[in-house]
């Protein structure tokens, strides 16, 4: 589609950006104290709010039957975009991310007050990275964008600059944030090399024509350079071995935006792999044919074999941790390997349970980061002694996180048991012996799991504060939101079918 | 890959020329050294002191700064080749473009990036 149709159909990353403008714009004229705190948040909300209705407006026919214009999948920019159920479905929830961080970042003393607009117009030009990212159809678009949403958050995870912790996240996620992306981009160059073209399309005639990998060289060439793009998507979604700077990363940025770094960018990778690896190496319309004219590499074993590790090394290593942030980062980490088992599973099915699994995470997780932030704010501090006691002091902020825990650790009757259900039912409508036993692993998993998410629980309700720690106020919108998060967790486990048919909708690219 | 033959050739012949330069240089040539020979080169003018030192953070901001400039002058150039053909909307575009620059230098400047002291 030219480029002057497809300005229509991204509306919502135009209003993102022109909004960053403005923040930025006013960030640099002098003003007063009291416009400064209340207007940005403001100006940003409401920017968020048109893109998400904008959205909201042109999918919802799609979802609920009906198809208005290009809502099935179009291709915008001469192919560098790509406008389908799935890029609006995630669209929808890294804008919903933003909308909640930028909620927990009121009154949040993680944030200068000083450069409050710049922090705002930061967040808006990372929400609209990732609306690009979830959906780019050309690898070139991916870079870029992946690279907006990068220098964006390198800068907010430095942004607490008075604290060494900060800076020294910041730096580090710098590092090894540039390595990832030049490691992606020669992927990337090979790829290139290989077959002359960019596009997921163009690479996916390309490698059914095959006739750049008939030889040995050309075939290992093409496994390298998957291997080493996969080093930049993994990078993105925490996956291991690409994990090691996650940890650090979380627990020196500041905590609201902690909670949109563990979903967003997360969230984004995920629709990018789904994207590539299945518009690339499948053909059309047979999700059961694995291996497409790639020959002999098996793609979604590597992948299981990824979320396998993945998911039991977060797990163990979330095991002994004592700061909440950092336990949390791990925990990130085996959602990411649980996660990765819906794109293993891949079919309807599958796509289905990483959409769903998405959002569900997306509620619970960040719920559970605002009640850190609130926490945090109260007592000067993260570490899990500062949660003793919880239960006495502030019974309502203790009940929010145990929803949220328990959500997490994957127990009825929360969001994250229904998220678990749909991953492990599109394992096993599978079926086969790998795949089981990828089942297996993440069931073991989830039993693991329980043991750190209940060491928190134990630590809020069972045991006594060693001196006086104070209590947390919840008249502020960082409680108001998380108790509302709380509440969506809790309704989306015992009716989650609304949920259950977006993500179904979202799924249906790959028909 | 044969059209890649000469290439191949250009390389060998390049390094041995390089090699045997260097060598016969080396080999034939007279050395006497003196102070003002061994000195570091910096455009005929006498070194003052050590070249590894701390220089200020304002270099980076202003050579961001120029590089954003540059690379907007590197977009210009082809927009102004095909004016006539992209009309309208390509001047829009630009605009828009340029305004989005701007804002970062207004930016910049009431942020005194500008200001050297």
């Amino acid at each position: 589609m030219s480029n002057l149709v497809s300005f229509g159909y991204i509306v919502p990353e135009l209003l993102l950006g022109a909004m960053a403008v403005i923040l930025f714009l006013l960030s640099a004229m002098r003003r007063r104290n009291l416009l400064r705190k209340t207007i940005f948040p403001g100006l940003a909300i409401l920017g968020l709010m048109a893109a998400l209705s904008v959205l909201v407006n042109r999918t919802s026919g799609g979802i609920f039957g009906g198809d208005p214009g290009c809502i099935s999948g179009c291709s915008l920019f001469f192919g560098l975009l790509a406008t389908d159920p799935l890029a609006d479905f995630f669209r929808i929830l890294v804008i919903s991310a933003t909308t909640i961080c930028v909620l927990i970042s009121i009154g949040s003393p993680a944030l200068p007050k000083g450069r409050t607009g710049e922090y705002h117009g930061l967040l808006l030009v990372m929400c609209l990275g990732m609306c690009l990212l979830s959906a780019a159809n050309h690898l070139l678009m991916v870079y870029v964008a992946m690279e907006t949403v990068s220098l964006c958050s390198y800068l907010l995870t430095g942004w607490d600059a008075r604290k060494c912790r900060s800076r020294e996240a910041g730096m580090k996620y710098v590092l090894f944030g540039g390595v990832a992306s030049g490691v992606m981009l020669f992927g990337m160059s090979l790829f290139y090399g290989l077959f002359g073209d960019l596009s997921f399309q163009g690479l996916h005639l390309a490698l059914q024509g095959s006739g750049a990998l008939s030889g040995a060289m050309g075939q290992w060439a093409a496994t390298l350079s998957v291997v080493f793009m996969f080093a930049g998507f993994g990078y993105k979604i925490a996956a291991t071995p690409f994990h090691m700077w996650c940890p650090d990363v979380y627990e020196g940025a500041p905590t609201p935006f902690t909670a949109l770094l563990s979903v967003g960018p997360k969230a984004v990778g995920m629709a990018l792999i789904l994207r590539f690896f299945y518009s690339i190496f499948l053909f059309p319309g047979s999700m059961e044919t694995v291996i497409g004219a790639s020959g002999q590499i098996p793609w979604l074993l590597l992948i299981g074999i990824v979320s396998a590790v993945t998911m039991t090394l977060g797990n163990l290593a979330a095991l002994v941790q004592n700061n909440v942030k950092r336990l949390l980062a791990y925990s990130s980490i085996a959602h990411a390997g649980y996660i990765l088992m819906g794109v293993t599973a891949g079919g309807q099915e599958g796509f289905e349970a990483v959409s769903l699994y998405m959002a569900v995470y997306l509620i619970m997780n960040m719920g559970a980061f605002a009640v850190v932030s609130l926490v945090e704010k109260a007592s000067g501090s993260e570490e899990l002694q500062v949660f003793r006691g919880l239960g006495k002091r502030a019974p309502l902020v203790a009940l929010v996180m145990t929803i949220f825990l328990i959500s997490l650790a994957g127990l009825p009757p929360t969001a994250g048991f229904i998220g678990k259900l749909y991953l492990f039912a599109a394992l096993l409508e599978r079926g086969g012996f790998w795949f089981l036993m990828l089942a297996l692993v993440g069931v073991t998993n989830s039993v693991v799991s329980l043991y750190f998410y209940a060491r928190v629980l134990k630590s809020m309700y069972m045991e006594k504060a060693d001196t006086d720690l104070p209590t947390i106020p919840i008249r502020n919108p960082a409680a108001v939101t998380a108790t509302a998060l709380s509440f969506a967790t809790l309704f989306l486990g015992l009716f989650w079918q609304p949920l259950a048919t977006a993500a179904r909708w979202s799924a249906t690219l790959f028909h | 890959m044969l059209g890649y033959g000469a290439v191949l050739v250009l390389v060998a012949l390049g390094g041995t020329i390089a090699v045997v330069f260097v060598g016969l240089s080396r080999y034939l040539g007279p050395r006497n050294a003196n102070a003002a020979k061994l000195t570091t080169y910096e455009c005929g003018v006498e070194p003052v002191k050590t070249a590894r030192e701390r220089f200020p953070v304002r270099f980076y901001l202003v050579a961001m700064l120029f590089i954003v400039f540059d690379i907007e002058a590197v977009f210009l150039y082809p927009w102004a080749l095909l004016f006539r053909e992209l009309g309208l909307f390509g001047l829009i575009e630009m605009a828009v473009f340029l305004m989005v620059l701007v804002v970062g230098l207004i930016y910049a400047w009431r942020k005194g990036a500008l200001e050297w002291e």
